[in-house]
């Protein structure tokens, strides 16, 4: 029984500091935030726009798979840094496959993802690009469902997402 | 079985009647609209003004689905600077409980940000909640009331203010706020 306990008492802070580690960055004054929940994917899977476009119905087949996004983005030199701590001590706790890293343009882009066994499911995505501050910030972008990698490039289009370069070349391989 | 039945009807009482004793936006804006910090307006189903446009079955269907829509805007003075901090405080804690309002999405930098919530199920939303603030000028909170609201009805009427002429004059004072 203690040792249960125990094991909870261990176990447990992991799992809220798993929902929570970016989420402290939503309140600061320097940081531009964009957090879409489950529901609202799930309302706009339900609006049938044009069903024949086949770009769009991938697009929704897409938003029904995805559970939350979260994005943020800052030029404060202070907050970069902070971000890229609480990335370092994110995948400490939450082990992630390196994706790829690419490094061009005065920024630094690495994109993680946490598969569902061998098969091409994500279940998580974590991209983090370190820019410059002045041209390209950092950015902090975390997604979370079960969809496929290649059908990503069509939500990082039409939602104009930072780093969608890098999500639509990891996304062609 | 019927004992759990039980329980569980008199775990949804117990949690419905202290429902009814949190702060609930219905609350906070009559609390609020006669407050001179407060510019508070109200608009009915017929500001879309549909006389001139053919309306198709579903057109129709989502129209009715769409009751009013009530704007509580709060106008940031030098007067009332400390009353801003204070009630955005409070609609903040009135819409972190995550058991009436979904909340959808939200976005920010800092001093301003928006949020969407919604009431209700999917299929059947009786309100959506805009609150947007923005340091400088003041906030805003919208709620869109209707009945069984779904997102197809929502795109609808959407489409719909579009085409139609909307009487903007009724939203002069909200104007004034957002400059």
């Amino acid at each position: 029984m203690k040792k249960i306990v125990l094991l909870l008492l261990v176990v447990l802070p992991s799992f809220i500091f798993a929902q929570s580690t970016f989420d402290k960055f939503e309140d600061k004054d320097e940081v531009n935030s964009v957090i879409v929940n489950k529901k609202m994917f799930e309302l706009m899977s339900k609006v049938k726009i044009d069903a024949k476009d086949k770009e769009m119905q991938q697009y929704l087949t897409l938003l029904k798979k995805l559970d939350n996004l979260k994005v943020f983005t800052t030029n404060s030199t202070k907050l970069s840094s902070e971000m890229k701590s609480s990335v370092s001590s994110y995948l400490k706790s939450n082990p992630l496959e390196e994706l790829m890293r690419v490094n061009s343009d005065g920024k630094n882009v690495k994109i993680y993802i946490k598969s569902a066994g061998s098969t091409s499911i994500v279940k998580e995505l974590l991209l983090f690009m370190e820019g410059d501050l002045k041209d390209t910030p950092t950015v902090i972008l975390s997604l979370t469902g079960e969809f496929n990698l290649d059908e990503l490039s069509s939500l990082t289009e039409r939602m104009n997402l930072p780093g969608k370069d890098e999500l639509k070349k990891a996304s062609k391989k | 079985m019927r004992n759990l039945i039980l329980l569980l009807f008199l775990f949804s009482v117990v949690t419905l009647v202290s429902c009814n004793n949190k702060p609930t936006l219905q609350k906070y804006f009559v609390e609020n609209t006669e407050s001179k910090d407060f510019v508070a307006i109200d608009l009915g189903s017929d500001i879309i003004n549909t006389e001139k446009m053919s309306l198709t079955d579903s057109d129709k269907e989502a129209l009715k689905s769409f009751e009013k829509m009530n704007v509580l805007a709060f106008k940031k003075e030098d007067s009332n600077k400390n009353n801003y901090n204070v009630e955005v405080q409070k609609v903040k804690t009135i819409l972190k409980d995550t058991t009436s309002y979904n909340e959808l999405m939200k976005f920010g930098s800092g001093n301003d940000g928006a949020s969407i919530y919604f009431v209700g199920d999917d299929e059947h939303i009786n309100e959506f909640v805009l609150f947007a603030n923005k340091k400088e000028n003041g906030f805003a909170v919208v709620r869109i009331l209707g009945n069984d609201m779904n997102p197809m009805n929502i795109m609808k009427i959407v489409g719909l203010i579009q085409k139609s002429n909307i009487d903007l004059e009724q939203l002069k004072p909200l104007q004034n706020i957002m400059k």
